[in-house]
């Protein structure tokens, strides 16, 4: 893993003297969420995430954060209680990964459907079969349609200011959708690096009030029927699903604004400024461009400076915002390019891609001209996506500049001869 | 509104005619104000004043010397103002007060004062002291909190359960009522009208416990006080539910977990649960050639949690309202601090095959068998038994009043006659030792 | 003037269940109780002992102020009904007061027959019929050393009785009929009745009439149809009632000896009703409309009147009065339920057990107990009302019937109405 691409820093906002600290992603996200002062984390752990769980206790039981702790009995239970909660108006977090992430499927799918504003850590996790406890990132990919936002963070300070973010993000009232914060397991989770702490006074003025369940809530002083049944088709059943699911969409939809909304007023306010929904690295003359995503990025940046002192004109786009897609921002950003390399850190087994490859697909569409992009799939399993694998990217995604007609048969698997 | 009132009560069916309520009635009063009659088909009657509501004999007074207590319902006789013009006895269609041949003056039940003596020497339980009325009189005053026409089975006694509880919880609750019956009759509600003047939610069918200990939670964070209540179905329960179910007991989540045993999928079309019992026929355990209903006997959910150690366990019936009433008063409690889990077995109309009208006696007939047994458990006390499980009768006066379990052989009712006496005696050694340590 | 919903004329079993009725169908409407007596509610039948002492004048009573007020009655003493207007709804009271009703209920009794004597209107007599009547009799029989009781029926047998108790009197019964107690008993029973009287010192002279009656010092000299003269120093005039319906005059409500009154106890006139010794029901056993003078008729039809006038759906149409009564003399009990009657085809079963005094009779007629009349036999009197009124088929086991009323009476009632 390589050093995280802060973005140039302004004149420090506090006169205080800033507070580093050494530590690991997993601890840098507990450590946003004591920030963000949620009622309620409840914990299971499951590797990668374990120690960003036993950061949360350890806050709790030291008196530095003020929440309910729920050591619940499995994932499923994790999310549930956490449903709870929210419904009778607290602020609530959990993690969980890959195995995980698959047994709450079920009340993770409906957490997006009732609208509740909470934030769930994916510490990603490559699997579920073949057996493996490494990083990947096939357990968020594989649920990127159930309704959840998803950030993918690129640094250890990231993470931690992503965090908490994601709650301001996620209890705004244009959205009020669920948030995962997307932190690669073993290279984020374990990974130290040197952060700095905001001061909590600042966090506190920057979230500002908490109102999570002003739509929808369990409350005696406030009656109602959470989730009652839509009738059948012969009534009006079909019509009241429909106006739930387009308001979803809607949440989905406005998230993009808020989200760039909310970075802008965390980098006012703390001083650190993060590309919201799409990063652009070298891009302005570039003639071709990787597409990168998650913790690999720093790593593809350090490609792309190799190869630029070498004199290629290449550039690097990277996503942060993966759910909602950020459509309009990569195709702002593909204005240029001639030719796209995709790194995938996961499969998408319909099209033979990756996952992300497909999704920008649907964006190449939306250009008024072909643009030649391939599918290149690393790091499963834990693999290290190396600057040598980006220079094979680079290679190849050049040569496809030769190749201007030419469709996309199948992918190049990076670590398949490591 | 008048007010109810404890009664005695007669079962002719469980009569043997000893007579012993009249020996007792008459060693207590002096003669006998009780009266067992053989009837048609070596049945018999009784003759015993019924304290009526529009008692005749106090119309036909013309003294004033019988008067209606409206608190107690008893029909009190003042012997002073009496003046032993026998026009009682006419006003009276039922013989419950006559002339005493000893001292000619009538006599006639006053329920010994709320201590009958005639039902406490009863030895078949024929004759019984009900004093339920206490809970109908408290309950007349408890605000409903579901809405009228809940969309139950014909004689299905859920609706029943469902009004009670949540009166007696009151409104200051959030009630999860996970996929099954309860929702199914509307506790939610649909197409966006409530179901009940409570915060009502449907969790999954897997994690009621979880979701509403997060609630509860909440709650005691914000220093406000709210019954957390579920009302659930065994299948959610017992079978997929189970994990969320533990692990809120193991917690000791501040809860009422109620569940209505109707030992089966029975909303969504009957189908084999957990808590099936042996030998009975689901739409997944069918009859047929190869198949004679569920191969495998029931999971006891109620004793697995105790072994939770929750706050407070218990089991309980319907057609034992006032003792199930006894053990809702105190799981609201238990709620209060610590999980409090109630198992209410709940025959079902449409699944068992039984007449809509039989719904008690159905699960009266469980109790009477030993089928179901009736106990409450605290990790301080330990189990006991709330109803003596003495004398019960034999399996199949159970079996034979539904049709789920017509096609038995002789074999699976004796498996289910050894399961019962097992069952018992395993409950029956855990009271002992309760006992024991008492 | 005074308006209410409801106007009860009268005080006694009639009038108070009508209260009840009214009240469990209507809890608030006006109701108006208004009494020509000036006590609380009382019994006749418990006037016979009030003079024997058996009752104390104060304790007689059927109800307290509490029942008026706990009923939300207004209830009014010492008003006697002089007129009804049953077009405008009006009552006048004899002190000239008037009372407008949407409903009445005349429930105002019988008054004590005075026979058409030669001279009785000259000498001191006493009748017993309220309870002025009662303590007046009672301060007599202290000093009467000779007294003569005219009528044979339940008053006159009970007071005949009285004064026989009372040890120094000498007791003479006249009565015109051939035997005593001819509503309700027959020749045999009668004979039983009067032994017991005779054995007590009581003359009886049966089928015997005064036809005269003069002043004799304090007391009374009358002359028998013999030629047979009795001075009595206490002279008690028992020889029956019948209503006193003077106040109807003119208001076109129909009346033979009573008020005629249909099965829900309405008389001819609407918003009318009438109820107990001064109506006249049907008659279960004839179809006709008869006098029925005793306390059960009175209180069944107060109900049914009650009911009526209060609109309750649950009003069960009157059934039709039976004759039935209950008498104890010198430590016996009589007990007399039916129609005495034998029609053709009617079978009767007797048992007489001279030296015991006991004595059994069933009438049957038509499958069905018509009649069964006891002294000191023992059987419930309500269960052979309900025999009769049910038209129960008792002619698979009359005998076992009749050999023991008592356990088989029990029997029948757990099979037809328990």
């Amino acid at each position: 893993m390589n050093s995280a691409s802060v973005a140039e820093r302004p004149a420090p906002v506090s006169e205080k003297k800033p507070k580093y600290m050494l530590c690991e992603g997993n601890e840098a996200a507990a450590l946003g969420v004591a920030l963000a002062r949620p009622d309620m984390v409840a914990l299971y752990p499951i590797t990668p995430q374990s120690s960003l769980v036993e950061h949360l206790a350890k806050l709790v039981a030291d008196g530095r954060m003020d929440a309910d702790v729920v050591e619940a009995e499995g994932e499923h239970s994790v999310l549930s209680v956490l449903q709870g909660a929210t419904l009778a108006g607290g602020r609530t977090y959990t993690a969980t990964c890959g195995p995980g992430l698959a047994f709450m499927f079920e009340p993770y799918f409906r957490t997006a459907g009732m609208r509740l504003p909470m934030v769930m850590t994916i510490v990603t996790r490559d699997g579920i079969t073949p057996q493996s406890v490494w990083g990947g990132h096939q357990d968020a990919m594989t649920v990127r349609e159930v309704g959840w936002v998803q950030i993918y963070c690129e640094s250890v300070q990231e993470v931690l200011d992503t965090t908490v973010m994601a709650f301001k993000i996620a209890e705004h009232h244009d959205v009020m959708l669920p948030v995962n914060v997307c932190l690669d397991g073993n290279y984020l989770s374990y990974g130290s690096a040197r952060i700095e702490m905001p001061e909590q006074a600042e966090v506190d003025a920057f979230m500002g009030g908490k109102d999570v369940n002003w739509h929808v809530a369990l409350d005696p002083l406030r009656p109602m029927a959470v989730d009652p049944m839509t009738g059948n088709a012969s009534g009006s059943g079909p019509a009241t699903f429909v106006r739930y699911r387009k308001g979803q969409c809607r949440g989905m939809q406005n998230a993009l604004k808020v989200i760039e909304e909310v970075h802008a007023d965390w980098g006012r306010r703390i001083g650190r400024h993060y590309a919201p929904l799409v990063e652009e690295y070298r891009l302005d003359d570039a003639d071709f461009a990787l597409l990168t995503l998650g913790s690999m990025t720093g790593a593809a940046k350090d490609a792309v400076d190799e190869a630029r002192a070498a004199g290629r004109r290449i550039g690097l786009i990277k996503i942060k915002t993966f759910s909602p897609f950020p459509i309009d921002a990569l195709q702002r950003a593909l204005r240029n390019v001639k030719a796209l390399g995709v790194v995938d850190r996961s499969v998408a087994f319909r099209w033979n891609c990756g996952p992300m490859f497909q999704e920008t697909l649907g964006v190449l569409y939306r250009l008024d001209r072909h643009l030649p992009a391939q599918s290149f799939i690393g790091g499963l399993a834990g693999a290290d996506i190396t600057v040598e694998h980006f220079h094979r990217v680079i290679n190849d995604t050049e040569a496809l500049m030769q190749q201007p007609e030419r469709i996309y048969h199948e992918p190049v698997w990076l670590n398949e001869k490591d | 509104m008048g007010n109810a009132c404890n009664t005695i009560t007669f079962n002719a069916a469980q009569c043997d005619g000893c007579g012993l309520c009249m020996t007792a009635c008459a060693e207590t009063k002096g003669s006998a104000r009780i009266q067992v009659l053989p009837a048609e088909d070596k049945t018999y009657a009784l003759s015993l004043c019924r304290q009526c509501g529009d008692p005749h004999c106090v119309s036909t007074c013309p003294t004033g010397a019988l008067t209606k207590d409206v608190d107690t319902g008893v029909i009190a006789w003042n012997g002073d103002k009496c003046v032993d013009c026998l026009l009682c006895t006419v006003g009276c269609s039922y013989a419950g007060i006559s002339l005493d041949a000893q001292t000619r003056r009538v006599v006639k039940c006053d329920t010994c004062d709320g201590a009958p003596a005639c039902a406490a020497a009863c030895p078949t339980k024929a004759l019984r002291y009900v004093t339920t009325a206490r809970i109908y009189n408290e309950v007349r005053d408890w605000e409903d909190l579901f809405a009228p026409g809940l969309s139950g089975c014909q004689g299905c006694n859920t609706e029943l359960l469902m009004r009670h509880t949540m009166r007696r919880v009151g409104p200051d609750s959030v009630l999860a009522t996970p996929p099954g019956c309860v929702p199914g009759m509307g506790s939610v509600g649909f197409n966006g009208l409530a179901g009940t003047k409570v915060p009502v939610f449907h969790p999954l069918l897997t994690n009621t416990a979880a979701m509403l200990a997060g609630v509860k939670r909440q709650y005691n964070r914000l220093g406000r006080e709210v019954t957390a209540i579920a009302i659930a179905g065994d299948g959610g329960a017992a079978d997929v539910g189970f994990q969320s179910l533990s692990g809120a007991a193991e917690r000791g989540e501040q809860m009422l977990f109620m569940v209505i045993d109707n030992e089966g999928y029975m909303n969504t079309g009957m189908q084999r649960s957990g808590c099936t019992p042996f030998g009975a026929w689901t739409s997944t355990t069918p009859v047929g050639p190869e198949s004679r209903g569920k191969s495998q006997d029931a999971k006891n959910l109620p004793l697995i949690m105790m072994q939770h150690r929750c706050a407070y366990v218990a089991t309980a019936s319907t057609a034992y309202m006032e003792d199930f009433y006894d053990k809702l008063d105190r799981a609201i409690q238990a709620a209060k601090t610590g999980f409090a889990y109630l198992h209410v077995y709940s025959p079902c109309t449409t699944g068992w095959r039984f007449p809509a009208d039989q719904n008690m006696e159905v699960a009266r007939k469980a109790v009477e068998t030993n089928f179901v047994l009736l106990w409450e458990y605290t990790p301080g006390q330990g189990l006991r038994f709330t109803h003596a499980p003495d004398n019960p009768l034999p399996v199949t006066a159970y079996l034979k009043v539904m049709g789920r379990f017509r096609h038995l052989s002789p074999e699976q009712i004796s498996h289910i006659q050894n399961k019962i006496e097992e069952n018992s005696a395993f409950v029956t050694s855990l009271a002992q030792s309760a006992a024991a340590q008492a | 003037m005074d308006a209410t919903q409801y106007l009860i004329v009268g005080s006694s079993h009639a009038a108070i269940e009508a209260v009840n009725a009214i009240r469990l169908h209507d809890a608030e409407g006006s109701l108006t109780l208004a009494t020509k007596d000036s006590q609380l509610p009382y019994s006749p039948t418990v006037l016979p002992y009030v003079v024997s002492g058996r009752s104390s004048p104060d304790r007689a009573f059927l109800r307290d102020d509490n029942f008026f007020a706990r009923q939300k009655v207004d209830f009014r003493r010492g008003c006697a009904l002089s007129a009804l207007d049953p077009q405008r709804k009006l009552a006048r009271f004899a002190d000239g007061s008037e009372i407008a009703f949407d409903k009445i209920l005349l429930a105002t009794g019988a008054a004590p027959v005075r026979p058409p004597i030669p001279g009785l209107d000259t000498v001191p007599c006493h009748v017993l019929r309220t309870l002025d009547d009662a303590t007046g009799l009672r301060a007599a029989s202290g000093r009467a050393r000779r007294a003569v009781v005219l009528g044979g029926g339940l008053v006159g047998m009970h007071a005949a009785e009285n004064l026989v108790e009372a040890g120094q009197v000498e007791v003479t019964i006249v009565e015109m009929n051939s035997q005593v107690m001819g509503g309700y008993f027959d020749a045999t029973a009668a004979a039983l009745i009067e032994k017991a009287f005779a054995a007590h010192g009581a003359r009886l002279l049966t089928g015997h009439k005064v036809v005269a009656a003069a002043p004799a010092g304090q007391g009374a000299v009358l002359a028998l149809d013999n030629g047979e003269n009795l001075e009595a120093d206490l002279l008690l005039v028992a020889v029956g009632v019948q209503p006193d319906l003077g106040y109807l005059n003119g208001s076109g409500v129909a009346c033979q000896a009573g008020i005629l009154v249909d099965d829900t106890m309405q008389t001819s006139a609407a918003g009318v009703w009438a109820a107990g010794d001064c109506a006249q029901a049907r008659n279960f056993f004839t179809g006709t409309n008869t006098l029925n003078a005793i306390l059960p008729a009175a209180a069944e039809q107060g109900r049914i009147a009650g009911m009526a006038m209060a609109g309750d759906s649950d009003l069960k149409p009157y059934r039709g009065g039976v004759p039935l009564n209950t008498y104890r003399f010198f430590g016996h009990h009589a007990l007399s339920v039916g129609n005495g009657d034998a029609p053709p085809g009617a079978e009767v079963m007797t048992r007489l057990d001279e030296a015991q005094g006991r004595y059994l009779k069933a009438i049957f007629h038509e499958d069905c107990l018509r009649g069964i009349f006891a002294i000191d036999e023992f059987f419930d009197g309500g269960v052979m009302w309900e025999l009769i009124r049910r038209r129960i088929d008792l002619s698979a086991m009359r005998e076992r019937f009749f050999a023991d009323p008592l356990a088989a009476g029990r029997e029948l009632m757990s099979q037809h109405w328990r």
